[in-house]
């Protein structure tokens, strides 16, 4: 499932609509050099961990990492179309605990699917009021989903009163397939990532809306001028990323029958390394779905690796810094032609 | 009466400081009682460090994630050292610190990284290192004369507020009145111009990313004195929320190009006496959370509503 | 002119925000003002409110018991988890003077330096559920709480008798750091290695409570060792259920032994179920009356026993008859 972003003019190093590179054998190295970044870090972690641990490779493991990162992957979809169009969304975490909370505490009141469409209400108004904010208002998203990642926590536990929720029945609703399912034998949570996956890609690299956002973060003056309303388009990107959340949210909630007012505590952190580990640049205008999710399994891949070789979890926290921080570095150098500027 | 009246119109943070302090003092006049005072100074003594090092890179144009977990790895390094001598201690802990913000420098000006991601990386990353050298334990000072220096006072003031606050005047001196200083700002308002006029930009934002990493770190050896212990824990996830609100809230441009550490103490107090005055009236602390969210919110709708219509063309 | 009237929207829109919150989170129970000398004023920091439901719990319940007590009142504060927060509450509760200081500690080193300032400002202090470092003794009043290392010991002797003395088990430990986590944790480990030599401790992995977490953990623990494990120690019932998970998923619930330092709800329902073989009834009221009822005898200057604890006995599939559910 090879699905990329194909780039417009430019490699959005800051809106530049011209492109400067050289000539077309020099920039086709270029890019190839840019995609085996991210494959060279994957192929190097998993062939580390498969020597290392026999178990690694196993089916039940990999199904087990690939389970993991269906919460974190499902945000990231979102968050790389906010992220190409040149923004941050850093609510997403306390956002991913407020959904997780709210599906589960109206479960037992109002039913699972009239919970669903209540937490995706929620998850699609957060993303409204930040892409107001930040699409029309022009704020500066940084802040502003600052604000929010305190703000929806504060919210979260206000709500519960600290309490945590559950359902109290877990055995007699069918909520719980959605997390803990399995569909000839792949966990549920993942095919609903493979085909959010499959249809975002589709959005952003085939759609006319999808050639917006691209153009939106990698020039937004030249976008304007050409007609295209860019406030309308971040504000679209942010609903998605919040409507996403609230899947993730779903998917969390009903893996647990049960959400703590903390669950979502430091996602955005991991889920932004992963979405710019799979080379989606913090400029704008340019970045591919299906890489960010390779960027988060390589993430999910360190984690799982490090507990199956019996190291201390802190080590992954290392390995996250030289990695997502080597493979940008490589990345950008590649584009340039050389390693420092 | 006019130069405070004008004072007032370009730095509004004091104003509202003003505000509360005269709102608050109505209501309870205990907020005023010397003591709470004192408490709200040494409270934020650690931010103000942080924050004056984060007010040099947003001027400049950047902002740093790192300054919490740095921020922490110093603290215990600080404490976990102390059988060196504490001197000894402290110059290890600012030059590990500031050692991060170099690594930082370099791969924002010279390998050009963004800064998001560097700062993004070592944030994660110095928290691991906090947790390998601590494995995982709290670290706790033998060394009481640390922690009686970290409660004492200076003809009545905390000392730990008098070192930030020298800091913060060496701070403002270093934007105004030295070359660096003004690079900065040039750099942060229009960098191309900056470069046309031979600024060297890689030096400088090189060199205001070892100050935040020192900042950080003496930030660190602050709040080892005031804990005389050090908990893996210290610095995540919250921190930079805090250090990043500070500064907003003062004032500093979001987009680079101005702003002043004088601003960002007044950032400082008013979200220090806001907690205090939020802790006195018995608010459940969950709304103190809601409260960061939405001043840093209002915050910026006011900064941008400010700003002339050019500048808002431009991210 | 513009420029003034978006300063004037700033100051009204702060001073509404602090407005807004301000009667949003009014809570009872707390001072209005400064209290008349014959109330007894409890100051009372408490390590993470919004972390678990136990937590919650017992904020709650203090309040209720103080609220239904004549004469004391209570200024309730939330550290978040955080050690300087704490700190400062210390130091504010010092500052507003207050009769006597409960803390329950984020962190039991980190706590010392605070406890000896409110001891040299002449304040009385007890620590509320889980331990200040030994070198803090000497600054506080006492102790009011479970006896969480020998819920540990408790865990550890359930775990023999499950496994007649033989087999491999992993521990799911609570927050690093955390004098409560590490006392389970360190109760069980002493024990089975001075009692148990068949049995081995194969991994020892934290959760930081979350059962999230724990879950992932235990997952990640199955594929590395299979059915190598026999039993399981969790260091509560919401960690335990989060293993359950993983160990349902595997289709291997039944067949691991589960033995918890700390009961919840959701754990006596899987004690009922066979899934769950042993666990500690601590109820966070028992816990929360425990420890306000020992403050306001120590505001009243009365001698106090140091160790106050509060049973947790031990619960299991026997004589889980004798127990109500927990109701959190």
């Amino acid at each position: 499932m090879n699905v990329k972003a194909s780039q417009e003019n430019g490699s959005g190093s800051g809106g530049d609509v011209l492109t400067a590179s050289g000539s077309r054998a020099g920039s086709a190295v270029r890019s190839f050099f840019e995609r085996q970044g991210l494959i060279v870090a994957f192929v190097v972690v998993v062939a580390f961990f498969s020597i290392a641990s026999d178990r690694f490779l196993s089916i039940t493991n990999i199904m087990l990492v690939l389970r993991q990162v269906s919460i974190l992957g499902t945000i990231a979809i979102g968050m790389t179309l906010v992220i190409v169009a040149g923004n941050f969304d850093l609510s997403v975490g306390s956002l991913a605990s407020l959904t997780a909370v709210v599906v589960i505490s109206l479960h037992d009141v109002i039913g699972p699917i009239p919970a669903m469409i209540v937490t995706l209400l929620v998850g699609l108004a957060s993303g409204a009021v930040a892409g107001i904010l930040v699409g029309k208002l022009r704020l500066n998203s940084l802040i502003i989903t600052l604000g929010f990642l305190a703000g929806l926590q504060a919210i979260t536990l206000i709500y519960t009163g600290g309490r945590y929720s559950r359902i109290v029945a877990p055995e007699e609703t069918w909520f719980g397939f959605i997390g803990r399912g399995f569909v000839f034998g792949i966990p549920m949570p993942v095919i609903i990532l493979a085909i959010l996956i499959l249809a975002f890609s589709i959005i952003l690299t085939r759609t006319v809306f999808g050639r917006h956002v691209i153009s939106v973060g990698g020039n937004p003056v030249a976008s304007r001028f050409s007609g295209i309303r860019d406030g309308n388009i971040i504000m679209l990107t942010f609903i998605i990323s919040g409507g996403l959340t609230a899947v993730a949210g779903i998917m969390l909630g009903s893996r647990l029958m049960a959400a703590q007012n903390y669950l979502g505590q430091g996602y955005e952190f991991e889920v932004i390394a992963g979405v710019i580990l799979g080379g989606t640049s913090l400029q704008g205008g340019e970045g591919n779905i299906f890489k960010a999710f390779i960027g988060i399994l390589i993430i999910g891949i360190l984690r799982n690796g490090f507990l199956l070789l019996g190291l201390p979890y802190y080590f992954q926290w290392v390995a996250q810094w030289v990695i997502v921080v080597g493979v940008v570095w490589l990345d950008v150098a590649s584009k340039r032609g050389k390693l420092l500027a | 009466m006019k130069r405070l009246i004008s004072f007032f119109r370009r730095q509004p943070i004091w104003a509202i400081l003003l505000g509360i302090i005269v709102i608050t003092s109505l209501f309870r006049p205990d907020f005023l009682a010397v003591g709470n005072l004192l408490n709200i100074l040494v409270q934020s003594a650690v931010n103000g460090m942080l924050a004056i090092g984060m007010t040099y890179l947003m001027i400049n144009g950047y902002f740093a994630l790192s300054v919490g977990t740095v921020m922490g790895f110093t603290a215990a390094l600080t404490i976990g050292l102390q059988p060196l001598s504490i001197p000894v201690a402290v110059i290890i802990a600012i030059a590990a610190g500031a050692g991060i913000g170099a690594i930082n420098g370099f791969f924002v000006a010279k390998a050009k990284v963004n800064a998001f991601v560097v700062t993004l990386g070592s944030f994660i990353g110095v928290r691991g290192l906090i947790y390998i050298y601590t494995g995982e334990n709290a670290l706790v000072g033998q060394n009481y004369d640390f922690f009686d220096f970290g409660a004492s006072r200076v003809l009545g003031v905390p000392t730990l507020f008098l070192i930030m606050l020298a800091f913060a005047i060496i701070g403002e001196f270093g934007l105004r009145r030295t070359a660096h200083g003004r690079r900065t700002y040039a750099i942060g308002g229009n960098v191309e111009a900056a470069e046309n006029a031979g600024i060297p930009v890689h030096r400088t934002v090189f060199l205001n990313f070892v100050l935040c990493g020192a900042t950080a770190a003496i930030g660190g050896v602050l709040l080892a004195a005031r804990l005389n212990a050090a908990t893996p824990g210290l610095g995540w996830p919250d921190t930079n929320l805090m250090t990043i609100a500070t500064v907003v809230l003062g004032g500093t441009s979001l987009t680079g190009g101005s702003g002043s550490v004088t601003r960002t103490l007044g950032g400082l107090l008013t979200l220090g006496v806001l907690y205090n005055v939020l802790n006195l009236f018995n608010v459940q602390s969950y709304y103190n959370l809601l409260l960061t969210g939405l001043v840093l919110i209002l915050v910026v709708y006011v900064d941008s509503s400010l700003k002339t219509k050019r500048q808002q063309t431009f991210r | 002119m513009r420029k003034i009237s978006a300063l004037l929207t700033t100051v009204i829109l702060m001073v509404a925000l602090v407005g807004v919150v301000f009667a949003g989170g009014q809570q009872e129970g707390g001072m209005e003002a400064a209290a008349d000398d014959d109330t007894i004023v409890i100051g009372h920091t408490a390590n993470n409110v919004g972390i678990d439901s136990y937590q919650t719990t017992h904020d709650r319940v203090w309040r209720e018991t103080v609220a239904a007590m004549d004469g004391v009142e209570t200024v309730q504060l939330d550290a978040g988890g955080d050690v300087a927060l704490q700190l400062s509450q210390v130091e504010d509760l010092i500052q507003q003077n207050v009769d006597v200081i409960a803390i329950w500690p984020v962190n039991g080193d980190a706590l010392v330096p605070g406890a000896r300032r409110a001891q040299e400002a002449g304040i009385p202090v007890i620590i509320v559920n889980s331990l200040i470092a030994e070198e803090g003794y000497e600054f506080v009043e006492g102790f009011a709480g479970p006896n969480t290392y020998q819920q540990g010991v408790n865990g550890a002797i359930a775990m023999i008798e499950a496994l007649d003395g033989e087999g491999q088990v992993v521990d799911l430990m609570g927050l690093p750091g955390y004098v409560t986590a590490i006392n389970r944790s360190g109760g069980f480990h002493d024990h089975i290695e001075e009692n148990a030599p068949g049995i081995e401790i194969i991994a020892t992995e934290p959760t930081d409570w979350n059962r999230a977490k724990a879950t992932e953990v235990m997952e990640n623990l199955l594929v590395r060792f299979g059915d190598e494990i026999d039993g399981v120690y969790v260091a509560d019932d919401n960690v335990g259920i989060g293993a359950l998970n993983a160990m349902r998923e595997a289709g291997v619930a039944g067949d691991i032994v589960m033995t918890s330092a700390c009961m919840f709800g959701e754990g006596y329902d899987a004690m009922e179920e066979g899934l769950l073989y042993s666990s500690n009834y601590q109820s966070p009221a028992e816990d929360a009356i425990n420890a306000v009822e020992m403050a306001v005898a120590v505001a009243n200057g009365e001698e106090v026993e140091f160790w106050n604890y509060f049973e947790t006995p031990i619960v299991t599939m026997d004589n889980m008859d004798e127990f109500e559910r927990p109701n959190f």
